[in-house]
């Protein structure tokens, strides 16, 4: 057993920082919190602090990354030095470059690109603190930052991750179940046609598990959407 | 009181024709956009109210120059897309081969102009062969949110018209976001302040009447 595993992660029905199997961390989402960028929304989900920031459509430097027949999607997930207990050494690594890499992939299939040939949409993810689950609550922020800049997507992008732990399937890992916990399968999808477009698993799962922990993140994903929507009701008005 | 659309509404369904900020997938029409609804009985589009200048044939924008190449001036745009003046569409006849373009406008010359053609890879040619073009020598800028521009005009420039009436200041507006004022400079000042109001306030209805007021009431101060 490693340092600092606890001995179970369910007692009584109840996770370690007493929450049901099937609940959410609190989730808010802030849309439009930075002046400088074109979109830009804050999000707290749990412990994770995430700041995402959009801009764009704008003219592509370098210039060899121009496509003549839509608008490239370029992100950047980054973390800060402070997000984690251990300090994360500062700038790119492979981690998040991966992460920057299946953010992309999964807002790409909405954003209709198409319609700003010749021009680079940017998408900065910067986390400022870390409680497992990031690549989620980025991809969750981005999307509400790139509705914020108002460029034209199909839809929001929620994202929400289930998991494995002491046998049983989890939603919303938090970082000691991430860590300890036996499976971890982040889901993004298109909420009105339930396509998916981020589907990850770290750790092990069997058939039947895999099954119940996808529809189970995808439930979540639904929950996630409804604080999207929310988010952008509280900045812009109206919806009803 | 225009119905406020997010992007993945379904905002129609059937046989209608589509405006901006809208799409369809399968029989249904969805918003793509932040946004207002325009819902007419067979025409649907999302009116954006975040977001850059895409510029539209017919648009009066007002550019700077920022380059100059060949027989062209290109124009900055506050925009994705950079602008080209060709020197046969300046107001007047220029001889290219004769002319320095840079000492008929240097870089930094703010221009008033209208958007002549847009083509497939977006290249955006402008005119100045129009009445109303010209080069714009002194003054100020303001740079507002472009979707915001409609209501710095006003229903038939009513918003616009008065403006220049109660401050007497000689204003051009463009459809990329930017405003140009000249005047005596304390009642250019309250113009920038008006427009900011604009701006935070777009949404509100009988704008014209309480921006008057505020106009008044900053008169009396200088």
């Amino acid at each position: 057993m490693k340092v600092g595993q606890p001995e179970k992660f369910i007692i009584d029905g109840k996770r370690l920082d007493g929450r049901a199997v099937d609940e959410l961390r609190p989730l808010k989402i802030k849309a439009g919190v930075l002046k400088r960028a074109d979109g830009s929304a804050y999000l707290e989900w749990g412990g994770n602090k995430v700041i995402a920031a959009c801009y764009g459509p704008r003219e592509v430097h370098p210039k060899h990354m121009m496509r003549p027949d839509r608008a490239v999607l370029r992100t950047y997930y980054n973390m800060a030095p402070f997000s984690v207990i251990d300090r994360k050494r500062p700038g790119p690594d492979r981690r998040s470059q991966e992460i920057s890499l299946v953010t992309r992939q999964a807002l790409e299939p909405v954003v209709l690109t198409n319609l700003y040939p010749r021009t680079a949409i940017d998408i900065f993810i910067e986390i400022l603190q870390a409680q497992a689950g990031t690549r989620c609550t980025g991809i969750t922020a981005a999307s509400v930052a790139l509705a914020d800049a108002g460029i034209p997507m199909k839809s929001l992008v929620p994202a929400c991750a289930a998991g494995k732990v002491d046998g049983e399937i989890v939603l919303d890992l938090f970082d000691i179940e991430d860590n300890f916990g036996s499976a971890d399968l982040p889901v993004a999808i298109i909420p009105k046609t339930g396509e998916v477009t981020l589907l990850q698993m770290d750790g092990n799962l069997k058939g039947d598990e895999f099954e119940r922990a996808f529809k189970l993140a995808v439930e979540g994903c639904y929950q996630v959407y409804e604080k999207q929507k929310e988010a952008l009701i509280e900045k812009y008005g109206g919806g009803d | 009181m225009r119905q406020m659309v997010f992007p993945g509404d379904e905002v129609a369904e059937g046989r209608v024709r589509l405006g901006g900020g809208v799409y369809r997938d399968g029989d249904k029409v969805y918003s793509s956009l932040i946004g207002l609804l325009d819902k007419k009985p067979n025409y649907v589009r999302v009116i954006p109210i975040t977001g850059k200048y895409i510029p539209k044939v017919g648009d009066y924008i007002i550019g700077q120059v920022v380059e100059q190449l060949y027989s062209n001036w290109d124009i900055d745009l506050n925009s994705p897309y950079v602008g080209i003046l060709s020197s046969d569409d300046f107001y007047r006849r220029l001889d290219p081969y004769s002319t320095e373009l840079l000492e008929v406008m240097p870089i930094g010359t703010l221009v008033y102009a209208r958007v002549r053609e847009v083509t497939p890879t977006r290249k955006i040619y402008l005119t100045m062969r129009e009445r109303v073009a010209r080069i714009l020598r002194g003054g100020r800028v303001v740079e507002i949110t472009p979707t915001k521009i409609p209501r710095v005009i006003g229903k038939k420039m009513s918003m616009i018209n008065m403006i220049r009436k109660e401050t007497g200041t000689t204003i051009k507006v463009g459809q990329n976001g930017r405003v140009w004022i000249k005047g005596e400079s304390g009642k250019v000042d309250i113009v920038v302040k008006a427009l900011q109001k604009i701006e935070r306030e777009a949404h509100l209805p009988g704008l014209t009447d309480s921006i008057k007021d505020m106009i008044i009431e900053e008169r009396e101060k200088i």
